[in-house]
């Protein structure tokens, strides 16, 4: 069984990725291992009790999912699914592969992906609940055929598709939460070591489809939580590929004999929130002058060593619903942005302004540079910087006025934009605009990709003219990468193994 | 001295309770909740019901210290809201690290420092005794996360010389038996393995003893200053004893009492500054623990690894209690 | 301070140890550290909050306008480091004053009366003394949130400790002493012969324990603003500079290097000072 499923596999890989013959020989695949050293933490074995991105990303390695992000084209492909097509405005047909196995050789099935889907939504240790709440059923239609139900149309179920990790149904039966700490996956590795809060390790399966000769033999994924370790160890060869290199230390990396730095826009959009049901937010102009007073060029060239990418409304390039043409109307303008607050009577407003710490790329410092600005226009400034934990749950409750943050997972904006700026989409903002709900939901609900771009774009428009935020920019996130490795850094934080090649 | 052990032991349980509740009502008082911090910023409301209700956290105060209380009787210490493993399983796992750590640094710390006290006491004002107190004074006055970080640009940044973090490389293969990498690489004569983990120890437990290096050694010159004083020392010598087996045998013996005192409540700060140093080489063991357990507002754990730092810190009292006993046979235990 | 008026001989006699030159030292430091706090706005060249980016982490030039550099936003890093030593020493002052005055007081209540109210007392220290130093400050501050009160608050948490031992231990063998006899027998009710009797006996030694924990307090402070953990990251601190530091140490490391060097210094010369208290005033004391 195993075997076929090997001869399987590999008939696979060679039409797939093309692969030489000489791939399909197991003696020339590379034995190298590569470290790669992260700045978050791994929580534990179980793939749906941790809220990391880049965690759930290495189970979607091991594990396998239905789709994949293509970051060449900015969309979603299918990877355990065959195909998942739109049957009727509510409905979806999921197909699985018929050839793929997982690691014991026994089929990925429909009830597989049932079980996946309810073990998001009821496990109580689930981290993931928002992925499936548009679900509202999944039914078996035959052992490789589901038919998913959503609540309203949602064009962007195969975003969500990406995150679910699919185990099996037949293990967690048997072994209930144990078959987590062995998991028997259908992705191209296997993971061979976890040790919680420290390091995590994959093996290749090396007959796996999307397996090619120069993917590395293993990965160590290990937590360093200081960028100097992260560099210091790069250097030392102790890791092959180092996460969130710093700007201050892109240069050290650039200037390393052994190693280079890679970049890639993340999908995280920066800005300052400002919660327009209270006071002096509730004006538009207050909301305006904050958007014309911060002088971003400044910060990006000064602390980011140039290394972002200005935003002209939440999204920016790579992104669904990104227009080049598109410009803010608030550029960097302290004059203008004084008039603004002064026209209503505002100036010398006392504001308070939130920071988190050592959460974004120099959020703090970034935060500190612009106290100044905002003074310049009007405001009186008082900074906030609560611990993470104080903030974010208070972020989360609505009761925090004015903020720094960041928004991940924005590949697609459509969640970001509605949890964040449509009316009760969450506590966060507050804010109610009647013209943006309509354009948002006509948006989620269309299924042709033109016609939902061109309502994506309006909704973009709108919020960026309303100015609930002040959007800023995406950072650019620079890696450090060992010579004699090819890596791309890719726009969510995710290191996926197959994007690995050792030269 | 059985029976005044076991009175000693039975004595920390009511403290240990009192320590307990002196936490739970900090962290009610906290800001920022477990739910926010732990699942997704996408949840809805039902989902952070879900959880809340999964992890007791709907029930009023009281009836989760109690709950707490209940099940800590019967040796559960609860499952970590984060880590989704009991709690008592993440701490034994991860304490392995922070005591060879400890005792690394506390054995830099003696093996110096005592020399070093001795030496300066034998011969005051000499120019030993002043390299001693410079020494002395340097380890007490130094912050050890600034040691710290200043290590790590030396020897990792610009020498290449050791490595900046962790524990050890991952792929030793060496089986875990007591935890201890030192100990558990010499059972199983894996020298390899012992070179690398004394290679990832070198750094972070001379940071961390080099405080306690200075006291100790400002505590055995003192008291070895006035033991030398004392009659019975001018008695050896007028025996004809030579200089070192008075300085040793006699002078210091005497002298032991108070390094032993020190040496114990000084590992109390260790074990402390112990979060700090794991924090800087991020060294996998329960301060790291802590800190993150912290950010995460993760309640059992940081329950859970407060009262293993407070046991581990009154067991040492109690130990350096014993060690009076042992050392000074006069000292009677009631 | 009835010794102000006494003969300049009589002086020397008294305070001639304060003329050493480990003592020297330590009075320099620390008088320097006053006088950093009290007149940091005259002594500092550039307001320790104002920011240029243009100008953003120069390197320390001798003889230039920002001698030890600047920062990652352009703050003169000498201004920010004088007035961090204002908040050292702000920080420094007020834990030793409460958590002295708490444990004196508790611990003299303590040992004075004995029986019930000891032993009540002692239980409750004993919760305190079970947490390893410096923990019970991390969960203090985690937990409440961060502030210069709460900072204070937790670090003086534990610092009563050894103050209350101390004193504890002076006040039993005091009361047995003829002259508080003396007094008793006289009428003089508790509180008098506390205040009167006990106390001043017991202040050379509080002067002593008063002086480590000065030191013990400044390394807290940094080591909680280091963790990011102490007073709010806009106060300059030089554990709070540390630890902003850390980011940058290999591209700038005067940032590291100074701050590093300010609680060096000041911990040595405090040490110095209360080495030679020690030895002068309390030889009995050792690190309580």
């Amino acid at each position: 069984m195993t075997m076929m499923a090997g001869f399987h596999g590999l008939m696979a890989a060679a039409l797939m990725t093309g692969a030489s013959s000489a791939a399909l020989l197991a003696q020339d695949m590379t034995d190298k291992r590569i470290s790669v050293a992260i700045t978050e933490t791994i929580a534990g074995y179980n793939p749906y009790g941790d809220a990391v991105v880049l965690v759930g990303s290495i189970w979607c390695q091991v594990y396998g999912c239905l789709m994949r992000y293509d970051f060449d084209t900015g969309r979603p492909i299918p990877y355990l699914a065959e195909s998942v097509e739109p049957e009727t405005d509510l409905t979806w047909i999921v197909k699985l592969r018929p050839d793929w196995t997982r690691h014991n050789g026994e089929p990925v099935l429909a009830e597989d992906v049932v079980h996946s889907i309810d073990r998001v939504k009821n496990d109580p240790a689930s981290a993931q609940g928002f992925i499936v709440q548009p679900i509202q059923s999944i039914e078996v239609v035959d052992d490789l055929t589901l038919r998913i139900t959503t609540d309203e149309p949602i064009a962007t179920l195969r975003d969500n598709l990406t995150l679910i990790h699919i185990t099996s149904k037949k293990q967690f039966d048997e072994l209930g939460e144990q078959s987590y700490r062995e998991p028997v996956g259908a992705g191209p590795y296997r993971l061979a070591d976890l040790s919680i809060g420290s390091h995590m390790v994959l093996e290749r399966i090396d007959d796996h489809p999307m397996i090619s000769p120069t993917n590395p033999k293993q990965i160590v994924f290990r937590i360093m939580a200081e960028p100097e370790a992260r560099v210091t160890a790069l250097a030392n060869g102790e890791v092959q590929i180092a996460q969130g290199i710093p700007p201050q230390l892109v240069d050290r990396v650039e200037q390393l004999p052994n190693a280079y730095a890679a970049f890639a826009n993340s999908v995280e959009m920066m800005f300052l929130a400002m919660n327009p049901s209270t006071a002096p937010w509730d004006v538009p102009e207050a909301r305006q002058a904050v958007a014309h007073a911060i002088n971003r060029e400044a910060i990006v060239r000064v602390l980011l060593g140039g290394r972002a990418t200005l935003l002209d409304g939440p999204v920016g390039p790579g992104q669904f619903g990104y227009d080049a043409a598109f410009r803010t109307p608030y550029d960097y303008d302290p004059v203008k942005a004084r008039a603004l607050l002064e026209s209503k009577g505002l100036l010398g407003v006392e504001v308070e302004f939130f920071t988190p710490v050592g959460r974004y790329t120099l959020d703090r410092q970034i935060a500190e540079a612009m106290v100044p600005m905002l003074e310049e226009a009007g405001f009186k400034v008082q900074l906030q910087t609560p611990e993470w934990a104080s903030l974010w749950s208070n972020v989360q409750a609505g009761g925090v006025p004015f903020y720094y943050m960041g928004r991940g997972q924005m590949l697609d904006p459509s969640r970001a934009l509605r949890q964040y700026f449509e009316t009760d989409g969450s506590p966060r903002l507050d804010y109610s605009n009647p013209e943006l709900d309509a354009l948002l939901r006509a948006e989620r609900g269309e299924f042709d990709t033109e016609k939902r771009y061109d309502l994506m774009r309006q909704a973009i428009a709108e919020v960026t003219q309303d100015a609930p935020a002040a959007f800023l920019w995406l950072h650019q996130m620079a890696w450090g990468v060992a010579d004699g490795v090819d890596y791309t850094p890719r726009q969510a934080d995710r290191v996926d193994g197959w994007d690995i090649h050792i030269r | 001295m059985l029976g005044y052990t076991v009175r000693r032991l039975f004595g920390v349980i009511p403290v240990l309770f009192l320590v307990s509740l002196l936490v739970f009502a900090l962290m009610q008082a906290a800001p920022g909740d477990p739910v926010s911090m732990l699942i997704s910023d996408e949840a809805s409301a039902e989902d952070r019901a879900r959880a809340a209700e999964a992890w007791g956290l709907d029930q009023p105060a009281p009836v989760q210290y109690l709950n707490f209380v209940r099940n800590a009787l019967n040796g559960d210490f609860g499952t970590s809201f984060r880590y989704r493993e009991p709690v008592m399983a993440l701490v034994l796992d991860r304490l392995p690290a922070t005591l060879e750590l400890a005792l690394f640094a506390t054995l830099l710390a003696v093996l110096v420092g005592i020399p070093l006290g001795v030496l300066s006491a034998a011969r005051p004002n000499s120019v030993l005794d002043s390299i001693g107190s410079v020494v002395g004074f340097f380890g007490i006055s130094m912050p050890n996360f600034w040691l710290g970080i200043m290590m790590i640009l030396v020897f990792s940044g610009y020498m290449n010389l050791l490595p900046s973090s962790g524990r050890e490389p991952w792929g030793m293969g060496l089986d875990r038996v007591t935890g201890f990498l030192t100990l558990d690489a010499v059972l199983q004569g894996r020298w390899d393995a012992l070179a690398q983990a004394l290679r990832h120890l070198a750094m972070p437990a001379i940071v961390l003893g080099t405080s306690m290096m200075g006291i100790i050694m400002q505590v055995t010159r003192a008291s070895m200053l006035e033991n030398l004083g004392e009659d019975y020392i001018m008695t050896a010598r007028a025996k004809g004893l030579s200089g070192r087996t008075v300085l040793w045998r006699h002078a210091f013996r005497n002298a032991l009492v108070s390094v032993i005192t020190i040496t114990g409540l000084e590992f109390g700060a260790l074990i402390s500054g112990a979060i700090i140093v794991e924090t800087v080489f991020s060294w996998p063991g329960i301060g790291l623990l802590l800190i993150q357990g912290i950010t995460f507002r993760d309640f059992p754990l940081i329950v859970g690894l407060v009262l293993i730092y407070t046991s581990l810190f009154v067991l040492m009292n109690l130990l350096i209690d014993l060690a009076y006993s042992l050392v000074d046979p006069r000292i009677r235990m009631r | 301070m009835a010794s102000l008026t006494l003969s300049s001989s009589s002086a020397r006699a008294r305070f001639g140890f304060l003329l050493t030159p480990k003592a020297l030292f330590g009075l320099t430091v620390l008088s320097a550290l006053v006088i950093c706090g009290l007149f940091a706005p005259l002594l500092a060249p550039f307001d320790p909050a104002k920011q240029d980016l243009m100008r953003a982490m120069i390197a320390p030039q001798p003889g230039g306008p920002h001698v030890l550099g600047t920062d990652h936003v352009g703050r003169d890093l000498l201004s920010r480091l004088i007035y961090g030593a204002r908040v050292s020493l702000l920080i420094a002052a007020a834990v030793v004053l409460f958590s002295g005055a708490f444990g004196v007081a508790l611990g003299v209540v303590s040992g004075y009366f004995g029986g019930r109210t000891d032993s009540v007392i002692q239980k409750f220290l004993e919760v305190f003394w079970a947490f390893p130093p410096l923990l019970l400050a991390i969960a203090i501050v985690a937990f409440l949130g961060q502030g210069l009160g709460i900072v204070i608050l937790a670090l003086a948490s534990q610092r009563w400790i050894p103050y209350c031992r101390m004193s504890r231990a002076e006040a039993m063998a005091l009361r047995d002493r003829e002259f508080v006899v003396a007094a008793r027998s006289l009428g003089a009710g508790h509180l008098r012969v506390l205040w009167h009797h006990i106390l001043p006996n017991i202040l050379p030694s509080t002067l002593v324990v008063g002086t480590f924990a000065m030191a013990t307090a400044i390394i807290s402070e940094a080591a909680l603003s280091f963790l990011g953990l102490g007073v709010p990251p806009t106060i300059p601190t030089w554990g709070g500079m540390l630890a902003d530091a850390r980011s940058y140490i290999s591209t700038s490391w005067w940032m590291a290097l100074f701050p590093g060097l300010c609680i060096f210094v000041t911990l040595l010369g405090i040490n110095l000072l209360g080495d030679v208290l020690r030895a002068r005033l309390d030889p009995k004391i050792r690190n309580l």
